[in-house]
């Protein structure tokens, strides 16, 4: 019976262009869009950053950085401390001893992006120094050794300590936009999810369904599980399209840092939420127009505070807080845990139950109300 | 085969049905007749099991529907007077899903294609039937599961009359497989043509119940209905109808009547003297214009 109804309920949504465009076409587009429209915003080059340089080693390997430095236009070297967003002091025995790392301070004020894009720019720069500095040395006695060395990759790890009380880390373009559309996109099972629903009730097929001893239980269950099917088919593909179809318009690949694992839990928590509110959207509005009309308005209310259209991490404190009310947060965070640390199965584990748990309440809501409507014949 | 004693149902401060009384034989093809919100669904969704009810005794097939209702559920079928199935899914799967639900056998399945002759359609998208092939599915699917008793509700709605005789023809073929019909419809002709007995309902109770011939049955009018078989010239003679099939006249015009419908070749299916007809006979029962 329940393969039959699953079979049913599949049969009807691959054919409805509408639902397939909704579900598996709009957010592959926005996730391109909005890949490429933020690149240059989530981008370090265009930042233009104050600083303060304090050079106490006065070697030629300080003296270098500085000047390359200065040379660099995200860069704007000012003469004193308050005009500076970040002050870098090159410490005494900075060139001969390897121990001696670069002290950065940065302002309280600065935004934890600003601050990772200057990072970002800046460990270059010191790399770029030290490598000058080692192969001019080099160069001197051994040219073709200098040559060779050129061609090494050296690392840019402990190049200087950072003193800040911030540790968040940010998304790229792409990191932001997969998570994000992801998310909407399988909160736009509302639409045929609703449709059929209110067609099968509408023309009595529920009823004809429900007088063939078939359980409200059973004909939610197995209504639901096509619906996690396709949602987990929905954020492979919008994987697929982030690590393969992104980097096409020169835009970086998702990156993804955590477990495989913990993507299958945040997807399970997010569709399950999904579903449940889309089941309640559908057995609570008289009309399908009704039903995407709120599913859609909804789906967008709970997109712009829960992070989708507008990153959280450039919310004001207090919307970002807001932000916390929306299931659309909970697995966007999920996903951005996964995507830019090593997040795994237990790093996830709360937002997937409270995930669940919404999507069971607001399932067992459905099912009141379906029931009390079947016996009043609605 | 259905035995309702005492049947109370009410909707908060609304009474739909009060102390009815019901007594519905095997194998008989019963009609349901009352004006909009008489209770006639509010009965049908009782016996489908689908609603409870506050007081009284339902007995179907012998079981008592508060203590068998799955047992009775699987026992009967309704046909619902919308289109109950998928438009975007093909006839056969329709048929498949509905049958898959139902656990019915190959036999039944096969049964119930053959009964409503769509055999020839299996392939086609729902959506793409006429209206009279979409309650022929509609029909077929109430019989997946062989049921003892079929309740149809206003089956033939926005119709065309060829099909419409068709569906009624088949309905009244459920006879010799010893199935109980309750039928309900706004259109009393179909009644007559079809229902072996007849209960009224007005305002939640049972005005009167009693086989259709003795409902119609009026030794003092000199009316006779003549019904023949669908022919597209009924439409072109100037008798009065009844219904598309159904002439009515008095005993001196009867001659003449059968003159006209011999010359054009028209086929005759039966002749009843002394009747009034149903809605007549309705509107005097319940006093009602609102059928």
């Amino acid at each position: 019976m329940f393969s039959a109804m699953i079979k049913k309920e599949l049969l009807l949504v691959f054919r409805d262009k509408q639902a397939l465009m909704a579900l598996f076409v709009m957010p592959a587009i926005f996730i391109l869009i909005m890949s490429v429209a933020m690149r240059d915003q989530f981008s370090v080059k265009n930042i233009a950053f104050t600083l303060f340089v304090s050079d106490v080693d006065k070697t030629q390997m300080s003296t270098t950085l500085l000047s390359s430095l200065e040379k660099e236009k995200s860069f704007q070297i000012v003469s004193t401390k308050k005009q500076a967003q970040f002050f870098v002091t090159i410490p005494n025995g900075y060139e001969t001893n390897s121990s001696k790392h670069i002290v950065l301070h940065i302002q309280d004020s600065l935004q934890d992006n600003e601050i990772k894009a200057f990072e970002a720019i800046f460990s270059e720069y010191i790399y770029k120094a030290k490598f000058q500095a080692i192969t001019d040395g080099i160069k001197l006695f051994s040219p073709e050794t200098a040559d060779k060395l050129s061609k090494f990759e050296f690392s840019t790890d402990n190049l200087y300590d950072v003193e800040y009380n911030h540790s968040k880390l940010l998304p790229n373009s792409t990191q932001q936009s997969v998570p994000a559309w992801i998310v909407f996109g399988m909160f736009f099972i509302i639409i045929p999810m609703s449709t059929i629903y209110i067609n099968e009730r509408k023309q009595n097929t529920l009823t004809r369904l429900n007088s063939m001893n078939i359980s409200l239980l059973s004909l939610t269950f197995a209504k639901s599980v096509p619906y996690f099917l396709i949602n987990q088919v929905q954020v492979w593909i919008m994987i697929a399209v982030g690590i393969y179809l992104v980097p096409f318009f020169d835009t970086p690949a998702l990156e993804i840092n955590g477990s495989i694992f913990a993507i299958l839990e945040v997807a399970f928590g997010l569709s399950i939420s999904a579903i449940g509110i889309s089941t309640l959207i559908a057995v609570s509005a008289n009309s399908s127009e009704q039903a995407t009309t709120i599913g859609g308005i909804s789906n967008i209310l709970l997109g712009a505070v829960g992070g989708v259209m507008v990153p959280k991490f450039i919310m004001p404190e207090s919307m970002q807080h807001m932000a916390e009310l929306s299931p659309m947060s909970w697995g966007l965070d999920g996903f951005l845990d996964i995507f830019l640390t090593s997040a795994d199965g237990s790093d996830v584990l709360q937002n997937c139950i409270k995930l669940t748990t919404f999507g069971l309440l607001c399932l067992g809501l459905s099912m009141i109300i379906l029931h009390v409507r079947i016996k009043k014949g609605l | 085969m259905i035995h309702i004693k005492n049947l109370t149902k009410s909707y908060g401060k609304k009474v739909a049905l009060e102390n009815l009384s019901l007594d519905i034989k095997k194998g008989s093809i019963f009609g349901l007749l009352g004006v909009n919100g008489a209770g006639k669904t509010t009965l049908l969704s009782i016996l489908n099991g689908l609603i409870d009810f506050e007081s009284g005794v339902v007995e179907i097939d012998g079981l008592d529907i508060k203590k068998s209702k799955k047992e009775i559920k699987s026992l009967s079928s309704i046909i619902p007077q919308h289109l109950a199935f998928y438009e975007n899914l093909s006839v056969k799967e329709n048929l498949d899903f509905f049958a898959s639900v139902q656990y019915a056998t190959k036999e039944d399945y096969a049964k119930a294609i053959q009964i409503n002759s769509l055999e020839t359609l299996l392939e086609q998208k729902a959506s793409t039937l006429s209206g009279g092939q979409k309650r022929r599915l509609n029909i077929a699917i109430g019989l997946l599961n062989n049921p003892k008793i079929i309740y149809f509700d206003e089956p033939t709605v926005g119709i065309d009359p060829q099909s419409r005789n068709e569906i009624l023809d088949s309905i009244k073929a459920y006879k010799k497989y010893g199935i109980t019909v309750i039928y309900t419809s706004h259109y009393m002709t179909e009644i007559e043509k079809i229902c072996d007995e007849v209960a009224i309902i007005n305002k939640g109770q049972v005005v009167e119940q009693d086989t259709l011939e003795n409902l119609l049955s009026n030794k003092v009018s000199n009316k006779v209905m003549v019904e023949c078989i669908y022919h597209h010239t009924l439409k072109e003679l100037s008798f009065d109808f009844l219904e598309e099939t159904i002439i009515s006249t008095t005993q001196e015009n009867l001659c003449e009547v059968i003159d006209t419908l011999q010359s054009y070749a028209i086929p005759i299916k039966q002749i009843r003297y002394g009747s009034t007809n149903l809605e007549k006979h309705f509107l005097e029962v319940t006093g009602e214009q609102n059928v």
